[in-house]
């Protein structure tokens, strides 16, 4: 793994450093995978995994203000991300271009295809937040204890349990940095009423992945989700909880790797 | 008599110079997320040459760019298209538009172009040019039908065949066929007995997870040519890079 820092110059924001973690051979298929408000660790042990199985090239960002970075005040919305990524392909002049993206990473995701970018040829959706589905609410992370995003986040979050307050000051600054950054870009609804519809114009391959025992955005909603884009593909992921990419690694580089033989029939209804 | 000449710009986008008049066929010219030649694009629109006339054989982005086509220099350019493709071409500002149906004809400073049949996911037609004995085959990406077998009672010999060979299958669509494949195409190859044959249509790419979740195809243009020397082993097949002409 090498990390790098890229210079992005944004219209109306700016120039804006972002850090980005790169995982396998510069040559192998490009893929952008997008953290969620879990921050950037939240995706490093499946991009290892992820290149390791088959040699591909993961590009993992830290979206700034995660990790302890600096957030330019006027990068502030889950759209400006959007652009800065699509900036940050054509710096780097990669094509053919699978986004991955989970919980606000899928967002960021969704608003990339919407960009149209040719650069960018299909998106996989895991556990997105983003669209408004009746009935099916996105958990109000800001009024849960930590314990309470643990129970909600995961099949059996007993692995993954911490007490925040054992952490050193500097990882609870980190955190605390991670929460503001959230709120700045996702808002506490973690939503946008018309995302929903503007999706229904995408063209790009798409695969939806869904832990089935997702507490933060439900399995109805990740349907919901599939249905609102055009041609897209939606699995539920076993013994699974809101991070796959946490939680059943394995399952997700199957699902991506293995789409073609994957009966999707089975995952509709 | 001019030397009749295919240069393949990509795809299904070829010009073809018969009858020393020049064709451009399904243009193609740009890219959009899952829609990838996966091969250069031998010619940008503005480093076209002059055109005599443009086939359209539907109207499918990869076969129908005219949101990029529209900004070669003259649209005054005659276009002989399928009829979905009528309105399309007005909208991009075409002014010379012609519409064949299966059979039907019309003639260009002594080139005959001749609508044939095709069938694919939507509505299509191939196309025979004739100037005296050579004729070139454009077939952009149909099926293999029987109605293509009448094109050498009807139309006579035909000397140069473009044909799509990668058997594309729709995924979300039961894994429909809508392209012929290589061994579909050697049999058409066989019926119309061409000195020559061009496979195309065979790089595309939808993309990483396209090629999972939407279509499957065959990439391998060597598959019709070992399949063309077995069925007809008269016929020359001939894989050309894009920017390569070559003449009959």
């Amino acid at each position: 793994m090498t990390t790098a820092t890229h210079t992005v110059d944004l219209a109306g924001i700016g120039s804006i450093e972002v850090s980005v973690a790169e995982y396998g051979p510069g040559s192998g298929q490009p893929f952008l995978l997008l953290h969620g408000g879990a921050g950037p660790q939240s995706v490093t042990g499946f991009a290892e995994k992820f290149a390791d199985a088959h040699q591909v090239r993961v590009l993992a960002p830290t979206h700034p203000g995660f990790g302890g970075t600096a957030r330019p005040e006027a990068l502030s919305s889950i759209a400006d991300l959007a652009a800065l990524y699509q900036a940050l392909l054509d710096r780097l002049d990669l094509n053919d271009v699978t986004v991955i993206g989970n919980s606000i990473g899928g967002w960021i995701t969704a608003e990339i295809a919407l960009l149209a970018s040719p650069r960018v040829s299909g998106i996989v959706l895991i556990d997105a937040v983003g669209i408004e589905v009746p009935g099916h609410p996105v958990a109000d992370f800001f009024s849960l204890t930590m314990d309470q995003v643990f129970q909600l986040s995961f099949h059996d979050p007993a692995p993954f349990r911490i007490d925040p307050s054992t952490l050193p000051p500097a990882a609870q600054a980190v955190a605390a940095g991670n929460r503001a950054a959230i709120a700045a870009y996702a808002g506490a609804s973690m939503t946008d009423p018309a995302l929903a519809k503007r999706l229904g114009t995408l063209e790009i391959p798409t695969l939806v992945l869904w832990g089935e025992s997702d507490g933060i955005v439900d399995l109805n909603y990740g349907r919901a989700y599939a249905k609102a884009i055009p041609m897209a593909r939606f699995q539920v992921l076993t013994d699974t909880g809101h991070s796959p990419q946490l939680e059943t690694p394995g399952q997700v580089v199957h699902a991506i790797w293995d789409s073609a033989e994957t009966d999707f029939s089975a995952f509709v209804h | 008599m001019p030397k009749t000449a295919v240069t393949r710009i990509t795809h299904s986008c070829h010009l073809i110079e018969i009858g020393g008049k020049t064709f451009l066929t399904d243009p193609w010219f740009s890219t959009r997320p899952g829609y990838y030649q996966g091969e250069p694009i031998a010619l940008a629109v503005a480093d076209l040459p002059k055109l005599d006339g443009v086939l359209i054989s539907h109207e499918h982005y990869d076969h129908c760019d005219l949101q990029a086509f529209a900004a070669y220099r003259d649209r005054s350019v005659p276009l002989f298209v399928a009829e979905t493709v009528v309105p399309l071409a007005r909208k991009h500002g075409f002014t010379n538009v012609t519409a064949l149906a299966p059979w039907q004809q019309a003639e260009l400073g002594g080139v005959t172009i001749t609508a044939t049949p095709a069938k694919h996911g939507v509505y299509e037609v191939t196309f025979v040019l004739r100037a005296g004995s050579d004729a070139v085959y454009f077939a952009g990406d149909t099926m293999l039908i029987p109605e293509l077998s009448e094109i050498p009672k009807r139309l006579g010999h035909i000397s140069l065949a473009l044909l799509p060979t990668n058997g594309l299958h729709i995924r979300p669509a039961n894994n429909m066929q809508v392209v012929m494949n290589a061994d579909e195409a050697a049999e058409l190859t066989a019926v119309l007995k061409p000195e020559l044959a061009v496979p195309h249509h065979y790089a595309f790419t939808k993309g990483f997870l396209g090629d999972r979740l939407i279509t499957d195809s065959d990439k391998n243009p060597l598959r019709f040519q070992d399949a063309t020397h077995d069925l007809a082993p008269e016929t020359s097949v001939r894989i050309v890079n894009p920017g390569t002409r070559i003449e009959l």
